[in-house]
C-alpha cells in the first residue's frame, strides 16, 4: 500500500491515538490497564558500568568472590533484614494476584534467602509459612490487616504510595473482587473496589512519626520499619519519611508495574526511577542519614544489571513486582493450555489484562480455572532462578569493576549514553567527562 | 458544641482478672510503660495507668484479653492494633483511639479526637463526648457509638459496621461508604459523595434503643427518631471493561 506524505507524517496522531481516542468516545471514561507506563524514558538501558584497566587494582576476580549479603534495618530495630542478595520480591496484593501466584513468590524468594512483601490485601497463611523473610505492609485501605499478622512479620512497610499510579489509590475490578476476597477485604462481592489514597489515621509529617512510633510499639520494636513512596517531589517526601523515623525508604519509580491503574497516572505522572533514586540518595545525603536509612529501589528493575545500577546509585537492595511476575508465566503462551489472542484479543507478549481477572496463565486472576494453569512448585524454581540470574548477573558486573561486594558499587563507576540520562542520573555523559549538572560525579 | 450527656458509664466488659495494680506512667518512657502492660495483662491483672498525660502510642498492639484503664487523657492511637482489649479512658484522646480494633471494647468518658474507631474490624467503641473528624473512617466491622456530636467525613470509606451519633455530623458524612450504616440522631451537615439518607425502620429503632439502653443510656436522652445514612451504591461499578475487552474475554 502507498501512503502519502501527509499520512506517514502525523507526529503525535499515531494509530493508537485514534484508536485510543475511538474507544474513550464510546466508553466516555478514562481507560483503565494493567502492567506499566510504556512511555519512553530515560532508564536503565540509558546507563552504563565503566570498568578499570590499567589504572585499576589489576586483581582478578570471579562472581564467587562477590558478595551480595544484605543487611538492612539497622537505625532502631532490634532484628534487621538479612538477605542473600539484594534483590527482593515487592507488595502485590492477594487479589489483584492469586493465591497460587503469591505462595509461588514465597516458596521462591525463600530458596535464595531472600524477603517478600504482602500487599494491599492482608497477609496469605501459606505466604508467611513459605516466607523466610516476610515484609507486611500497611496500605492506606488497611484490607485485611490484623495485629497478629503484623507482628509475625520481619519488617513493616508504610506505603505512602506507589510509583506506577502516585496520589491514587489501588484499584481492583469487580471481576477479581470474588466471594473470597470480597471477605478477606470486608467488601461487596463483585463491586469495583477503590482503595482511598490517604491513610486513614495519619495525614502529615507529624502524625507519620507517631504512626511509626506505635508500629514499633505493637511490634516491640523488634523489626525495622520502611517506608514506600511513590517517586515524586523525592527530596521533601524522603527527608521527611527519614525524620519521621523510618529504618528505611523505598522509593518507587515511575516505570513500577501495577494489576490495574488509569492510563492517565500510569503514563504521565510521578518521576522515572533513575532521578527517583538519586534524589532519595541526596535527601539521605543532606540529613546525614545515608546508610543509616536504608534506601530500596523499585520501578522497571528487570535483571541484575538494572539491580547493580541501582545500587550504585545509591540503593541498598531493590525490589522486583513484574519481573517476578514475568518468571512465573506472564505473557507466555503455554501450548495446549492457553490461546491469549482468543482469551485476552492480544497474542502473548502484548499482554496488559491484568485488571480483567482473566489472565491466562493464572497470575492475575480470582477465577480458579484460570488459576490452575499456574503450578505452584514449578513456578517457585523459575522465581528463584530468576532472582538466582539477577543475582550471579550483580556478581559478574561487580568482579568486573574490580569488586569483591556488590554494595562497593558507586555513582563513580557509571557513565550515561545520552544527555538526558547524565542529567537524570547526575552521570557523565559518556566521553564528555562531565555532565550539565554541578553535582554530577559525587560518591556515595 | 453539645452539652455533655450526662449517663451512667458502662463498666468495661470484665476480663478474667485477678487483683489490679496501677502504674505511674510519668516514671516511665512509653517503651517501658507498654512492656510493663504488656507483660501486666499477660498474668491477666487489671491495670491502671495513672498520669497517661496526653502520651501518644499507649497499650498498643495487644492481642490477649485484658482489662485497662487510663486515669486522664491519651494522646495517638491508644489502644491501636488490638484484639481483645477492654478499655476505659478517664479523659479525652488524641487521633485514631481503637485504631483497627478486631475484637474488645473501648470506652472514653470525654471527647476523641480525629478518626476514632480508624478502620477498626470489630469490637465496640462508646465515646461518651464529641468525637473529631472522620470518626468511624474505613471502618470494618463492630459499633462505634458517640454520644455527642461526629465530625467532618464521619464513615468515610466505610466498609462494614455501624456508627451510631447520639448527636448531629458534620459536612460530607458517609462518603464514599461501600456497606454500613452511619445512624444520626441530630442533624446531618452535608451528606458526602454517594451516600443517601433512609429512615430507620421500626424493627432498627426497637434494636437501637435496646442496644443503648444497655449501654446505661438514659430513655431521656434518646433522639426521637434516627436518621440513617447509607450508601447509594452508585459508586460500585464503573464499568470496568471496555468493549472490545468485553467481546473478547470469552471464557
Ligand atoms: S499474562 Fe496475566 S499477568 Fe501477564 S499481563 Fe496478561 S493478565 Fe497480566
Amino acid at each position: 500500500m502507498i501512503v502519502s506524505d501527509e499520512v506517514s507524517r502525523r507526529e503525535g496522531w499515531t494509530n493508537e491515538v485514534f484508536q485510543d481516542l475511538q474507544v474513550k468516545a464510546e466508553l466516555g471514561r478514562y481507560r483503565i490497564r494493567g502492567f506499566s507506563t510504556f512511555q519512553r524514558i530515560a532508564h536503565f538501558d540509558d546507563i552504563i558500568f565503566i570498568p578499570r584497566y590499567i589504572s585499576g587494582k589489576g586483581v582478578e576476580l570471579r562472581p564467587a568472590d562477590v558478595s551480595t549479603e544484605t543487611v538492612l534495618g539497622t537505625r532502631y530495630a532490634k532484628n534487621a533484614i538479612s538477605i542473600s542478595t539484594p534483590v527482593y520480591i515487592t507488595g502485590m496484593s492477594y487479589g489483584a494476584l492469586s493465591r497460587s501466584a503469591k505462595t509461588a513468590l514465597a516458596k521462591g524468594a525463600a530458596k535464595v534467602g531472600t524477603a517478600t512483601c504482602t500487599g494491599d490485601g492482608g497477609m496469605l497463611t501459606e505466604e508467611r509459612k513459605y516466607s523466610t523473610t516476610m515484609i507486611y505492609q500497611v496500605n492506606a485501605s488497611r484490607y485485611g490487616v490484623t495485629p497478629q499478622d503484623m507482628i509475625s512479620g520481619d519488617a513493616v512497610e508504610v506505603v505512602v504510595g506507589q510509583g506506577a499510579k502516585p496520589a491514587t489509590g489501588g484499584l481492583l475490578m469487580g471481576q477479581k473482587v470474588s466471594a473470597i476476597i470480597a471477605k478477606k477485604r470486608e467488601l461487596p462481592p463483585g463491586i469495583d473496589q477503590r482503595s482511598p489514597t490517604r491513610h486513614p489515621d495519619w495525614l502529615g509529617p507529624d502524625d507519620l512519626g507517631i504512626f511509626i512510633e506505635m508500629l514499633r510499639e505493637v511490634t516491640d520494636w523488634r523489626v525495622p520499619v520502611q517506608v514506600k513512596i511513590p517517586a515524586c517531589r523525592v527530596k521533601d517526601d524522603v527527608k521527611l519519611a527519614a525524620k519521621a523515623g523510618a529504618d528505611g525508604i523505598v522509593i518507587d519509580g515511575m516505570q513500577a508495574g501495577t494489576g490495574a491503574s488509569s492510563e492517565v497516572v500510569l503514563d504521565h505522572s510521578g518521576i522515572p526511577t533513575l532521578p527517583g533514586i538519586v534524589l532519595a540518595r541526596e535527601a539521605l545525603e543532606e540529613l546525614g542519614l545515608l546508610k543509616k536509612v536504608y534506601l530500596v529501589a523499585s520501578g522497571g528493575i528487570r535483571n541484575g544489571i538494572d539491580a547493580a545500577k541501582a545500587i550504585a546509585l545509591g540503593a541498598d537492595a531493590v525490589a522486583i513486582g513484574q519481573a517476578a511476575i514475568i518468571a512465573l508465566n506472564c505473557n507466555r503462551e503455554l501450548p495446549g493450555i492457553t490461546d491469549f489472542v482468543r482469551e485476552v484479543g492480544v497474542p502473548a507478549g502484548y499482554c496488559t489484562k491484568c485488571h480483567t481477572g482473566k489472565c491466562p496463565v493464572g497470575i492475575t486472576t480470582q477465577d480458579p480455572r484460570l488459576e490452575k494453569r499456574l503450578a505452584i512448585d514449578e513456578a517457585a524454581v523459575r522465581v528463584a532462578s530468576l532472582l538466582s540470574s539477577m543475582t550471579l548477573e550483580m556478581k559478574l558486573i561487580t568482579c568486573a569493576l574490580g569488586k569483591r561486594n556488590v554494595h562497593d558499587l558507586t555513582v563513580d563507576d557509571l557513565s550515561a549514553l545520552n544527555v538526558e540520562a547524565s542529567m537524570m542520573a547526575k552521570v557523565p555523559m559518556v566521553g564528555s567527562g562531565g555532565t550539565l549538572l554541578k553535582s554530577a560525579g559525587k560518591g556515595k | 458544641m453539645t452539652k455533655r450527656l450526662a449517663g451512667n458509664v458502662p463498666k468495661a466488659l470484665s476480663a478474667p482478672v485477678s487483683q489490679g495494680y496501677s502504674i505511674d506512667a510519668r516514671k516511665l518512657t512509653t517503651r517501658l510503660l507498654n512492656a510493663s502492660i504488656k507483660s501486666g495483662v499477660s498474668k491477666g491483672r487489671h491495670i491502671t495507668i495513672l498520669n497517661p498525660d496526653a502520651r501518644h502510642n499507649l497499650a498498643v498492639g495487644i492481642v490477649k484479653r485484658c482489662s485497662l484503664s487510663f486515669a486522664g487523657s491519651v494522646g495517638y492511637y491508644c489502644c491501636a492494633f488490638c484484639d481483645g482489649i477492654s478499655a476505659t479512658i478517664e479523659g479525652n484522646s488524641g487521633w485514631g483511639l481503637g485504631d483497627n480494633l478486631m475484637s474488645g471494647s473501648i470506652v472514653i468518658r470525654q471527647d476523641a479526637g480525629a478518626s476514632v474507631g480508624a478502620s477498626m474490624r470489630g469490637g465496640q467503641i462508646l465515646v461518651w463526648g464529641n468525637a473529631g473528624a472522620r470518626a468511624g473512617i474505613s471502618m470494618k466491622g463492630g459499633t462505634l457509638v458517640i454520644a455527642g456530636n461526629s465530625g467532618f467525613l464521619t464513615g468515610f470509606m466505610m466498609q462494614r459496621g455501624r456508627i451510631i451519633v447520639m448527636g448531629g455530623v458534620g459536612d460530607a458524612a458517609g462518603d464514599s461508604m461501600y456497606e454500613g450504616i452511619v445512624y444520626v440522631g441530630g442533624e446531618i451537615g452535608s451528606l458526602g459523595v454517594d451516600a443517601k439518607t433512609e429512615s430507620a425502620t421500626r424493627s432498627e429503632e426497637v434494636e437501637l434503643r435496646a442496644f443503648l439502653k444497655a449501654l446505661k443510656f438514659r430513655d431521656d436522652i434518646l433522639p426521637r427518631r434516627f436518621k440513617k445514612i447509607v450508601s447509594a451504591k452508585r459508586l460500585y461499578q464503573y464499568d470496568s471493561l471496555e468493549p472490545l475487552e468485553r467481546e473478547r474475554l470469552v471464557i
